[in-house]
């Protein structure tokens, strides 16, 4: 069957079956679109307002429901708008198939209009990309790229296709889709669980790759069967039930004051899935003192990269898991029990439940939501916030930006998330900074009738790098106060959402209990320009360098 | 600091000697020799890198540079103290 590059560029997706594509239309990619227009039944395309919108949605997508997302762009400014949203994913390792548009292959390298060296440029962020020159090499080409993205740490790819390679012709032989590598781990699962047995203090240190390889049952077993408490990095957040009685949340740097004090405690530290972030980590050589670290990750690279383990294993956590818990008899430590107990009551703070504070503000829209409710944040004191206080219940729940911390990226996500799940309310929680990054994707959830709820955390300033100059640089607050005059109700009533200011609990309240069905809804939650993110520990500190007041 | 030599064999093929280069340049390791070569299979090309770093740094490399889709083998090959 004699087919052109764009109708094989569709044949494949369908053949991996992707149903959903984010993206924006331009002259080098005209073609595609052409295709994508005759196809409309089969293949679902979302338009945003902005590039970088598209590829955080694809983004997002592809973390509510755990399968590859697709982006589509154009050459030049649309291809260098997907860079922010590229780097992104791959920090986080989330499957990602960015397809841009180029000039025809006889204009290429001669600084065409819309010509930019996209593969050159997003080379150190993507897992693998190609430049596809040649009609004949399509197929192939992406049937590898969705093959790359899947394998092992999973992660973005980038099939920049000329405008003349999309309209070319050639036979389509309608190839099986390759199936992901299958990373297959050996290792001593005896040696590894009496080294465990042998411990008395066990803590887990479980992290984005407990997601990726969905052995989120398997922590739940591995937990209980130790009584071992369950520490996340903001990448493995969701694995297990808020309520669960050895989850000690988030933590790190601005993590959950248990979770850190528990983990500097243990004798053995089971990380699984974790590449041991600066941000999760603090100092790194005061870290493992004290301790048998036994790591367990996909990338063998991380092994040793930030914290050297005396035993790891290069596997999928779930693997893994499953060759371990055979194993491994029931083991309890009351003694240990109860030191956690002991901690997590110290890190329990007083608060007012009647004040209009962060905390507050989060639990109220907690319960307004489900178990099931997609929630995305962007990046700042509000994250934190959302991290510490959102009692999450299910995996892939939180869509946030962890390796790569970008503002703007949780408007773009929250489409994606509510898209991924049946156009079902998704949750925003923002910042007056972050917010005002991106949120041009308004215009897009509108269009799509998406009932996302957008939680703005007003204070008025870029809280957290306020709160670090507040603490860092004796309160010079260098450009980092907004003094912005945005009226944020009558913002999302010009894109044609509906918006509330809520000064107080009642306000909110009353706001969500008037969400529209059809439609964004934006509330605007002034909130005090000094409320702080705690516990933090400085950059590089350890536990004992804790800030709790 | 040792000086280390890393054997590769990889794709013959445009931009792939920019993506190896770009893992040294990226941690700031400069190359003090660099010998590329097609082999007698014409799609594959045989690569010798120098560098200088620790062991930590070589085995960083190592790793690194194993997932590239491009690379099909890597071997540390020297270590000679200087």
């Amino acid at each position: 069957m004699k087919l052109s590059g764009s109708q094989i560029v569709v044949e494949r997706l369908l053949a991996h079956g992707i149903t959903t594509v984010f993206g924006y239309p331009g002259g080098a990619i005209l073609p595609l679109y052409d295709e994508l227009y005759k196809n409309s039944d089969k293949l679902n395309h979302i338009l945003t307002a902005h590039e970088q919108g598209a590829v955080h949605a694809a983004d997002g997508w592809a973390r509510a429901c755990g399968e590859t997302g697709v982006v589509i762009a154009t050459s030049g400014p649309g291809a260098t708008n997907l860079v922010t949203g590229i780097a992104n994913a791959y920090l986080d390792s989330i499957p990602l198939i960015a397809i841009t548009g180029n000039v025809a292959v006889s204009m290429l390298g001669r600084d065409s209009f819309q010509e930019v060296d996209i593969v050159g440029i997003t080379q150190p962020i993507v897992k693998h990309n190609f430049m596809v020159r040649d009609v004949a090499m399509l197929e192939d080409t992406l049937n590898q790229a969705f093959s790359i993205a899947n394998s092992g740490r999973r992660g973005p790819v980038l099939v920049d296709i000329p405008k003349s390679v999309q309209t070319d012709i050639c036979e389509y032989r309608n190839k099986t889709p390759l199936p992901a590598k299958k990373t297959y781990c050996t290792f001593d699962a005896g040696q590894v669980s009496s080294a465990i047995k042998n411990c008395k203090r066990p803590y887990i240190y479980a992290g984005g790759g407990v997601i990726s390889s969905n052995a989120e049952p398997e922590l739940g077993v591995l937990s209980e069967r130790l009584s071992a408490p369950v520490g996340f990095s903001m990448m493995g957040l969701t694995a297990l039930p808020d309520e669960y009685k050895l989850n000690l949340g988030m933590a790190g740097m601005h993590g959950k004051l248990a979770a850190t004090a528990v983990k500097a405690e243990c004798d053995v530290l089971i990380a699984l899935g974790v590449r041991f972030s600066d941000r999760a980590t603090g100092n790194a050589t005061e870290y493992g003192e004290g301790k048998l670290i036994i790591h367990v990750d996909i990338d063998h690279a991380e092994i040793g990269k930030n914290v050297p383990p005396h035993m790891y294993v290069n596997g999928d956590v779930k693997d893994v898991l499953t060759q371990l818990l055979p194993l491994l008899p029931a083991m309890r430590n009351d003694e240990w029990l109860a030191r956690i107990d002991e901690l997590k009551l110290k890190g329990k703070t007083e608060y007012a439940s009647s004040g209009f504070t962060p905390r507050n503000i989060i639990e109220t829209v907690r319960g307004f939501c489900g178990a099931d409710t997609v929630v995305a944040t962007d990046v700042g004191q509000h994250q934190m916030w959302v991290t510490l206080h959102y009692k999450f219940q299910k995996p892939r729940t939180l869509l946030t930006s962890g390796g790569l911390g970008a503002m703007g990226y949780g408007l773009g996500a929250a489409i994606g998330g509510s898209i991924a799940r049946g156009r079902q309310r998704s949750v925003l929680f923002t910042g007056d900074g972050s917010f005002g990054m991106n949120l041009t994707e308004l215009a897009t959830a509108v269009s799509q009738k998406l009932p996302i709820l957008i939680v703005i955390l007003n204070n008025n300033a870029l809280g957290l790098p306020r709160q670090w100059q507040g603490v860092f640089f004796e309160k010079r607050y260098s450009q980092s106060t907004l003094n912005r005059k945005t009226d944020f109700v009558a913002l999302a009533k010009a894109f044609g959402a509906e918006g509330y200011l809520a000064e107080d609990l009642t306000r909110l309240e009353y706001a969500l209990n008037n969400l529209p069905d059809r439609k964004p809804t934006v509330i605007d939650c002034r909130i005090g320009m000094d409320e702080r993110v705690l516990p933090m520990i400085p950059p590089g500190g350890s536990v004992k360098d804790i800030i709790v007041k | 600091m040792d000086r280390f030599t890393v054997e590769l064999i990889v794709s013959n093929h445009y931009g792939v000697l920019n993506r190896i280069t770009g893992l040294y340049a990226r941690r700031g390791y400069n190359i003090d020799s660099l010998y590329v070569n097609e082999t007698e299979n014409p799609e594959k090309s045989r690569m010798l890198i120098t560098s200088k770093g620790s062991e930590y740094i070589q085995t960083q490399m190592v790793h690194q540079i194993r997932k590239l889709h491009d690379v099909q083998k890597v071997i540390l090959m020297t270590q000679i103290n200087r």
